[in-house]
């Protein structure tokens, strides 16, 4: 396997990544406002942050889709390496502040908390995103647009996928435990 | 002979692995779902039996309080957590409940296992006027299975469980209140509320909370 293909398997695969934690995000929105809650300061009261959460999880959506479907954009690259560097010190400060907590990352789908193992995992993602950013993909990553039209419909499939997942999660879980 | 883009492949995959993922997630929650009938509901105490002592602590104190139920006060014990926002749900409405007197007589205690420090990211907990404390020890803690919160038990003033389970909506808040308002049981009556057949007033609001049961397990505070 090339550098290059290394590189756009990575790009693909935080594209997806960020497509699937958007969508399950976007289905717990007051549980993840509660994680929001956690790093902001208490001044901001209760509004700010679930507006935060919901612009966390558009935002991540945005970029999902926009990365898969405009490999050839440079841009995109460097900001999914700072999504991922802001995601592995969040995981850091999560665990330094709130070791334990629900860091609901992919909404209900995910019940993993603020730990070490999490520290792993989200700098594998931002060193992901550090290959994903080498420059030599770009040469392949040429995709017409049919091709484009084709993988947003793919994304909107596993955002929407992520998105009822959660929900019915959620659903199945909330009343019992809305920490989970 | 069709030559598709290297991009395209590898996003292809991408995608087919991470839809393929859900499905295995949603089929794993419809196997907990399809064998959850038949377990034994594991959130809450039982009705009917004689609830156990707590020792607690007030956030930022270190004396050492005794919770003796049966010592003549109906008690409604909220098992709950800044971090969970079913939790505020049902802090709110205990604590609109207490403002609107329909708590009187009633001794309402919120107990929370997240950190004292948590508590101001909630606001609903920094407002409320109910008392807050935090178990001391785990003597007493396992009786009530608090495994997942939001947790309410109501407890009459004979120390009698009447009524437990994952509550937040006002009107089954309300059945609780009253179910913990009843006069203490004889033997016989305390058998007959276990049944969950004969105590009509508590029943409805009972038998949500067994339904509501099933899955407590799963979800650790």
């Amino acid at each position: 396997m090339t550098v290059q293909t290394l590189a756009l398997c990575c790009k693909a695969f935080l594209a997806v990544l960020l497509l699937a934690a958007g969508g399950a995000k976007l289905a717990d929105l007051p549980g993840f406002a509660a994680t929001v809650r956690l790093f902001a300061p208490r001044a901001l009261g209760s509004r700010l942050p679930a507006a935060i959460a919901a612009g966390i999880a558009i935002g991540e959506l945005a970029l999902g889709a926009a990365s898969l479907t405009s490999p050839q954009a440079g841009w995109l690259n460097v900001a999914v390496f700072a999504a991922g560097c802001g995601f592995a010190i969040v995981s850091v400060v999560g665990y330094v502040r709130h070791p334990g907590t629900p860091c609901r990352c992919f909404g209900a789908l995910s019940r993993r908390a603020f730990s070490p193992a999490g520290i792993g995992r989200s700098m594998a993602v931002a060193a992901c995103a550090a290959v994903a950013a080498w420059p030599a993909g770009q040469a392949l990553a040429v995709v017409g647009a049919a091709g484009r039209l084709g993988l947003l419909a793919g994304g909107t499939l596993v955002a929407g996928g992520a998105y009822s997942a959660a929900a019915a999660l959620g659903a199945g879980r909330d009343p019992l435990a809305g920490r989970a | 002979m069709i030559r598709i883009p290297l991009y395209l492949a590898v996003a292809q995959w991408a995608l087919l692995g991470a839809l393929g993922v859900l499905v295995i997630v949603m089929f794993r929650q419809l196997g907990r779902l399809m064998i959850k009938p038949a377990e034994p509901g594991e959130l809450g105490p039982r009705q009917g039996s004689r609830a156990a002592a707590l020792s607690y602590l007030h956030p930022g104190q270190e004396a050492v309080h005794q919770l003796r139920p049966g010592d003549g006060q109906p008690l409604l014990l909220a098992f709950v957590d800044p971090t969970c926002p079913s939790c505020e749900e049902l802090v709110a409405v205990l604590d609109a409940m207490q403002a609107a007197g329909e708590l009187a007589g009633v001794r309402a205690l919120l107990l929370i296992s997240d950190p004292p420090s948590y508590l101001s990211i909630s606001e609903t907990f920094t407002a409320t006027r109910i008392e807050i404390g935090r178990p001391a020890s785990r003597d007493g803690l396992d009786y009530y299975r608090a495994s997942a919160t939001p947790l309410l038990v109501a407890i009459d003033g004979g120390g009698v469980v009447r009524a437990a389970g994952s509550v937040i909506a006002k009107t089954e808040v309300r059945a609780f209140a009253s179910a913990c308002l009843l006069p203490p049981p004889d033997a016989e009556l305390s058998v007959v509320a276990a049944s969950g057949g004969g105590a009509g007033r508590v029943g409805p609001s009972a038998g949500h909370a067994g339904t509501d049961l099933t899955g407590g397990g799963e979800t650790a505070g």
